[in-house]
């Protein structure tokens, strides 16, 4: 589903990622772990199509296509998914609009009809309730006042309505106290599909012990370091990243 | 009595006229309006190096010689085009003047008058006297529309009595048969006695073809426990211009409500001076310009607070496309005595091209030390996180935009509670929808 080869990305001027493999297949969940300042969050951006990060060499190919290429509103339309570290506020833009409009704009482009107000608002009823969201949030500017979790939550509800077949979860455990990390995870694992691949982008294991994923890499000095099954997280948990980065010959970084 | 206007901007030229062509009044009309005019002779037309129209140029005034305006040559120019729906009382002004075809007042319950000006001063002179006799100090246009008026609108409620239905008051221009410059002066008039309550929606609406000034003073006077929403929607033609002048009196737990939308014009100046000198007088001031091409909109309000127990609630926003300009001086002074004055004053602005400029300046003069005074104007784009966001959702860039900037401006259209007037203007939101928003 998705391939990314050698990938070099700056930011401001700035080498992040330096030659980065992954190969992601459908169904399967990857979790990418690394220190602070290992590219983590640009890599996230980057395949989601921020501005300001630029691509300066390698690949990206989603579903056989050149994902770099691509609008950021049409990588979305195209199923893949980035749920952001911090969430935005957007004042004025009741929930529910933005979800219908982001939902429509999909179904648009897939060539399907739109779906109307009280259908959608049907719809998306059902989904608040995977992420145990009180409806009154729908009508609540987009993430205005919200708290850490339930800026997670709305990501996740985002999530559960565009049902991507591509998401990626950019540090989606961080601020959250463990009943809303419970939620949260919860809801991620409803949404595990044989046609749908996820990547967690995270810090700590934490996450991992509510999500299990199926493959764990290690980022570092912006390219993946090392590649294993889930217990390559609890190795990580116990020791640090201090080892990774002394076998793979970059500087150390201190956690 | 005769008041001479020397000849200084090109502008001055048609004044003499203007004057000539006054109908005639009562004596002390006549007195009243030659003092308006010797007023306006002495602060001479404004200019950049006043401080009140130091960031306004007033070329689109000055540049132009403009007579007064005959009938419009096509009947019933304006005609379904308002945005205010016509289920409402309606009173209709073309050009400057009562146009009584097309005014819609019967029906008016007990206690209620609507009347043209120049009809109610035919009518009963002596009940306008003591407001029409007053000049109004430091505004040179108004005094000038003090001066040089021909007609305008009257309205009165009498003690305790409710309208049922709001009025429509519309004030349209379009060419006359010279089709050259042409303006117009009006002087209003809004009372309303004790108890009474009422929602007037004004309207200014002009016809593309040549320029048009239209130059009024208006000024409101809330008795005890009385409350007027005042709703001002503005679209002048793109050479179109509009000074207007408001001046409100807020009477003992008084509520003055004013809600005014800048959708259009060359040049547009409004001076609005609320007093609020009754125990507990309220008032709240919204406005929202939308603004493109170099539309020069120009907002000075002037809230004094002289009464105890006092409030104000004023916030106004712009949204600036291409060169186009905004400016805000919002001066709420507490006088001495003013205690528990609760007053605050926002200016929001979104600038959608870096060629259009914003001078915003909310301020306090407080000689009271028992107050609540904020304050606050910021300047803002549109943020590129929030675009971002709506993008990966699979938003469209333009759509995004678009979503952005009417968000920013539906918080002033949410706070009309009119429900029809509501949904007409966040119609006419959308439809002004400013053209960097279509960069997609």
């Amino acid at each position: 589903m998705l391939k990314i080869k050698g990938l070099h990305a700056t930011v401001g001027g700035k080498a992040i990622l330096k030659g980065l493999d992954l190969e992601v297949k459908a169904g399967a969940v990857h979790a990418i772990m690394g220190p602070n300042g290992s590219g983590k969050s640009t890599l996230s951006y980057v395949l989601a199509g921020r501005e300001g990060y630029a691509v300066t060499e390698g690949s990206a190919t989603y579903q056989g296509a050149d994902l770099l290429a691509m609008a950021p509103e049409v990588r979305a339309r195209e199923g893949v998914f980035l749920a952001f570290q911090y969430p935005v506020e957007i004042p004025g833009v009741s929930n529910k609009y933005f979800l219908k409009a982001a939902y429509n704009a999909q179904r648009k482009h897939r060539g399907e009809p739109e779906m109307d107000a009280g259908a959608f608002l049907k719809f998306i009823k059902e989904k608040a309730k995977l992420v145990e969201m009180d409806p009154s949030f729908l009508n609540r500017s987009v993430n205005e006042g919200f708290s850490g979790g339930e800026k997670k939550r709305n990501e996740i509800l985002q999530l559960a309505v565009l049902e991507p077949k591509l998401a990626l979860l950019d540090e989606t455990d961080s601020g959250l106290d463990i009943d809303a990390l419970k939620i949260v995870a919860n809801g991620i694992n409803k949404l595990r599909h044989p046609a749908r691949a996820v990547v967690l982008v995270t810090h700590y294991q934490r996450l991992l012990d509510y999500i299990v994923p199926d493959f764990v890499h290690v980022l570092s000095g912006g390219r993946i370091v090392k590649s294993g099954g889930k217990e390559l997280a609890l190795q990580l948990e116990k020791e640090g990243y201090g080892w990774i980065e002394d076998q793979s010959g970059t500087a150390r970084v201190t956690v | 009595m005769t008041a001479t206007l020397s000849a200084a901007p090109a502008f001055m030229a048609g004044m003499a006229e203007a004057y000539a062509a006054v109908p005639e009044g009562p004596q002390w009309l006549a007195a009243a309006r030659a003092a308006a005019l010797a007023s306006f002779e002495t602060q001479g037309a404004p200019t950049s190096r006043r401080e009140d129209w130091r960031f306004t140029p007033i070329e689109a005034i000055a540049s132009i010689s403009y007579r007064c305006a005959g009938r419009p040559e096509r009947r019933g120019a304006g005609a379904g085009k308002a945005l205010c729906p016509l289920a409402f009382h309606q009173i209709v002004l073309e050009n400057g003047r009562l146009s009584r075809e097309r005014s819609v007042l019967s029906g008016l319950p007990k206690g209620v008058t609507v009347q043209g000006m120049a009809e109610a001063l035919a009518d009963s002179p002596d009940a306008l006297r003591a407001f029409l006799e007053k000049v109004p100090k430091g505004l040179p246009f108004a005094a000038l529309a003090a001066g040089l008026f021909r007609d305008g609108v009257f309205i009165r409620l009498g003690r305790g009595v409710r309208l049922d239905r709001p009025i429509h008051i519309l004030e349209s221009s379009a060419p006359d048969a010279s089709r050259g410059p042409a303006m117009a002066h009006l002087r209003s008039l809004i009372v309303l006695e004790p108890g009474a309550e009422a929602e007037v929606v004004e309207e200014s609406l002009g016809e593309p073809g040549a320029p048009f000034w239209s130059n009024a003073l208006i000024e409101v006077e809330l008795g005890e426990n009385s409350g007027l929403k005042h709703y001002r929607l503005q679209r002048e033609a793109h050479e179109g211009v509009r000074s207007l002048a408001t001046l409100v009196r807020v009477g003992r737990h008084a509520r003055y409500e004013s809600h005014v939308f800048t959708l259009g014009g060359a040049l547009v100046r409004k001076d609005l001076r609320v007093t609020l000198d009754g125990e507990g007088a309220h008032c709240v001031l919204n406005g929202l310009s939308l603004q493109h091409g170099r539309e020069i909109v120009d907002h000075h309000t002037l809230v004094s607070h002289e009464a105890i127990g006092g409030t104000t609630r004023q916030l106004y926003k712009a949204v600036l496309d291409e060169k186009s300009r905004f400016v805000f001086d919002g001066l709420i002074a507490v006088r001495p005595g003013a205690q528990k004055t609760d007053a605050q004053v926002y200016n929001r602005n979104l600038l959608l091209s870096e060629d259009a400029s914003v001078n915003t300046n909310p301020e306090f003069k407080i000689y009271a030390d028992d107050v609540s005074c904020k304050h606050g104007g910021t300047i803002g784009q549109l943020s590129p996180e929030a675009l971002f966001y709506l993008r990966s959702r699979g938003i469209g860039e333009g759509e995004a935009r678009r979503l952005l900037v009417y968000a920013f401006g539906s918080e002033m259209v949410e706070r009309v509670k009119l429900e029809p007037l509501r949904v007409a203007l966040a119609a006419a939101l959308r439809a002004r929808m400013p053209e960097a928003a279509e960069a997609a």
